[in-house]
């Protein structure tokens, strides 16, 4: 499987806070890399390095071959990132409908109706909302029309930050459904969640950050095994 | 009726003006962040491009200001100057103020606000950017060419003091004049309104307006352009004080560029409580709030002279202003725009019908 996200000696933080250190990692193409480690161990700086938001002091970031470390975030939009923060990610004062008009606003019409067409049949309830301000959306509902948003360019990796984030299980369960869904559609995925099980059993790839580093990179279902590290670093103690 | 007819639309003008200018503040605040207290100059500055091109333009056509009345359909009309000339002065005045405006944002302030400039070191950047403006007016009235084009065209004004108000459209309409500047101001704010309404509400680059201020971040990730996106915003903010300056020029009193009497400086207080008290992040709520200080601090003011026949309170209309400001505020904390109003008219009309309730019963 060729990888479609390369990252190489990357130090990286927020301004001269640094929070990564001599982080390698690969993200393999059409498969879901599921990213877990303790609050504030760096997995959120992690992916919102490979879209660009953060500082990197050094390394290098490369996707599908092409080097973007210096790349500014909607160049990489462009290129076929989609990010999907954990908060404020749908723009509240607006209706659901102007919010999908936003994030497609310069695809021909044509390719635009397509796309609507393919996130009404991946989201029926996003339908029923359109003239609906996204302030008035329930939890889950916000996070689908989220993805709706990253959705609408079709991109080529959708970059996940906690979508359970907040959500009652049920909820959360729905839209980790929801994103598996979307891996067999054939969307690559990479997912920073705390719900470190759910996250694990959805991934193929795990990958775990502790204080900065990578202290775990190979098979999720292999870290999910690893009963030292899971208790250590996970509170999946048995 | 304790004040004439001239006077209610004297307060009109002047409440047009604040609430274009208001309008032009809120949206230089909410898409950047900046209180831009050079905001009213930009509109004289505009005052004096129009002034400008008014008196060369006639003084280029070899034709001087005409005070005849005239018989029209819709009845006796005296018009000072062609219609051409005024729609090249507005023209002047609203580019050079848009002009004025998109040089302080491009000059000034975004290269601040990259250097990570809060919003007090930009507030005082502004009022900078004010003395500026002010001591290019101050170089601009030493030059003689305003002053030998107005009087080749036989007009009465001077690039240190100026007013145009002898030139406004007068319309008789039986016994009382409407003058051009009253129908301008008022038409003015709604026509700013309704565009405004349209280009937010239903155009993509209004889409994009509103998503680049209520989250520029998520913006920038969908691959939108949120710093030309602001440009635009102060480009539009700059416009609406051009039409503001032209209607100071043919509305009101005398311009001076550099005096305590200036109307930029007298204006600013008044513009920035209209911004406010409409609620700083609503467009719609500071053309109310401009329109609200403005006839407050006229009307009122002149009503309370009319009632009480105290002639001196007529310095003292920022006072009544700035009180309605105050208890504006004190009711409605976030200004005119937080309020529901359909809400508030139907607890109004229940309130109404309880009472009616009451009694029949």
């Amino acid at each position: 499987m060729s990888d479609i996200v390369r990252i190489e000696g990357l130090n990286a933080g927020y301004g001269k806070f640094q929070t990564l250190f001599d982080v390698s990692v690969t993200i393999p193409r059409g498969g879901i890399t599921s990213i877990v480690g303790p609050n504030g161990a760096g997995k959120s700086t992690l992916l919102k390095t490979i879209f660009g938001l953060t500082k990197v002091y050094s390394g290098r970031v490369f996707f599908e071959g092409r080097e973007i470390t210096r790349l500014p975030p909607h160049e990489r939009a462009k290129l076929g990132m989609a990010y999907i923060p954990q908060l404020e990610n749908v723009f509240r004062n607006l209706t659901v409908w102007e919010n999908l008009r936003l994030a497609g606003y310069d695809l021909p019409p044509s390719v635009f109706s397509e796309r609507i067409e393919e996130i009404y049949s991946l989201f029926p309830r996003i339908k029923e909302r359109l003239g609906q301000k996204a302030a008035t959306l329930s939890g889950g509902e916000r996070q689908m029309l989220a993805m709706s948003i990253g959705l609408m360019r079709k991109p080529k990796i959708l970059l996940f930050d906690e979508p359970t984030a907040g959500l009652s299980p049920k909820l959360a369960r729905e839209v980790l459904d929801s994103i598996k869904a979307l891996n067999r559609q054939g969307y690559t995925i990479i997912l920073v969640e705390q719900n470190v099980r759910a996250a694990l059993e959805i991934g193929d790839k795990g990958i775990l950050v502790v204080n900065g580093r990578i202290a775990f990179e190979g098979k999720a279902g292999d870290l999910l095994a690893r009963k030292d590290l899971a208790k250590m670093y996970l509170g999946l103690g048995e | 009726m304790p004040v004439d007819i001239n006077t209610v639309m004297n307060s009109f003008i002047y409440a047009g003006i604040l609430s274009l200018l208001s309008l032009g503040i809120t949206l230089a605040y909410m898409t950047t962040g900046v209180f831009n207290f050079a905001h009213p100059r930009l509109a004289i500055i505009g005052s004096y491009a129009a002034a400008t091109v008014v008196a060369a333009s006639m003084a280029y056509l070899g034709m001087k200001p005409n005070l005849e009345t005239f018989e029209t359909a819709i009845g006796v009309v005296r018009q000072p100057l062609p219609l051409s000339v005024y729609a090249l002065g507005l023209l002047a005045s609203v580019a050079a103020a848009t002009a004025a405006a998109l040089v302080e944002y491009y000059a000034i302030l975004r290269p601040l606000q990259r250097r990570g400039a809060d919003f007090l070191k930009l507030m005082i950047a502004t009022l900078a950017y004010d003395f500026i403006l002010v001591a290019g007016l101050f170089l601009y009235s030493t030059l003689p060419y305003l002053d030998s084009k107005a009087s080749e065209a036989n007009i009465g004004i001077s690039s240190t003091s100026m007013t145009m108000t002898s030139y406004d459209v007068w319309i008789w309409s039986g016994d009382v004049v409407i003058r051009g500047m009253f129908i301008m101001g008022v038409s003015a704010t709604i026509a700013v309104s309704v565009i405004l309404f349209l280009l937010l509400f239903k155009t993509k680059l209004g889409i994009k307006m509103r998503a680049s201020v209520e989250n520029p971040d998520l913006a920038r990730v969908l691959g939108i352009n949120v710093d030309r996106v602001y440009a635009i915003a102060w480009a539009i903010s700059g416009a609406t004080a051009g039409v503001a300056g032209f209607i100071i020029l043919f509305g009101t009193h005398v311009l001076k560029p550099i005096s305590a009497t200036s109307p930029a400086d007298e204006i600013v207080v008044s513009a920035f409580a209209g911004s406010i008290v409409g609620g700083i992040n609503s467009v719609f709520g500071s053309i109310g709030g401009g329109f609200l200080i403005g006839l407050v601090e006229k009307l009122f003011t002149n009503i309370l002279v009319g009632v009480t026949g105290y002639g001196n309170l007529l310095k003292f209309g920022k006072v009544f202003s700035m009180a309605a400001v105050v208890i504006v505020l004190l009711f409605m904390p976030e200004g005119l725009a937080s309020v529901r109003w359909k809400r508030a008219l139907g607890r109004l009309l229940r309130l109404r019908f309880i009472s009616r309730g009451v009694r029949s019963g």
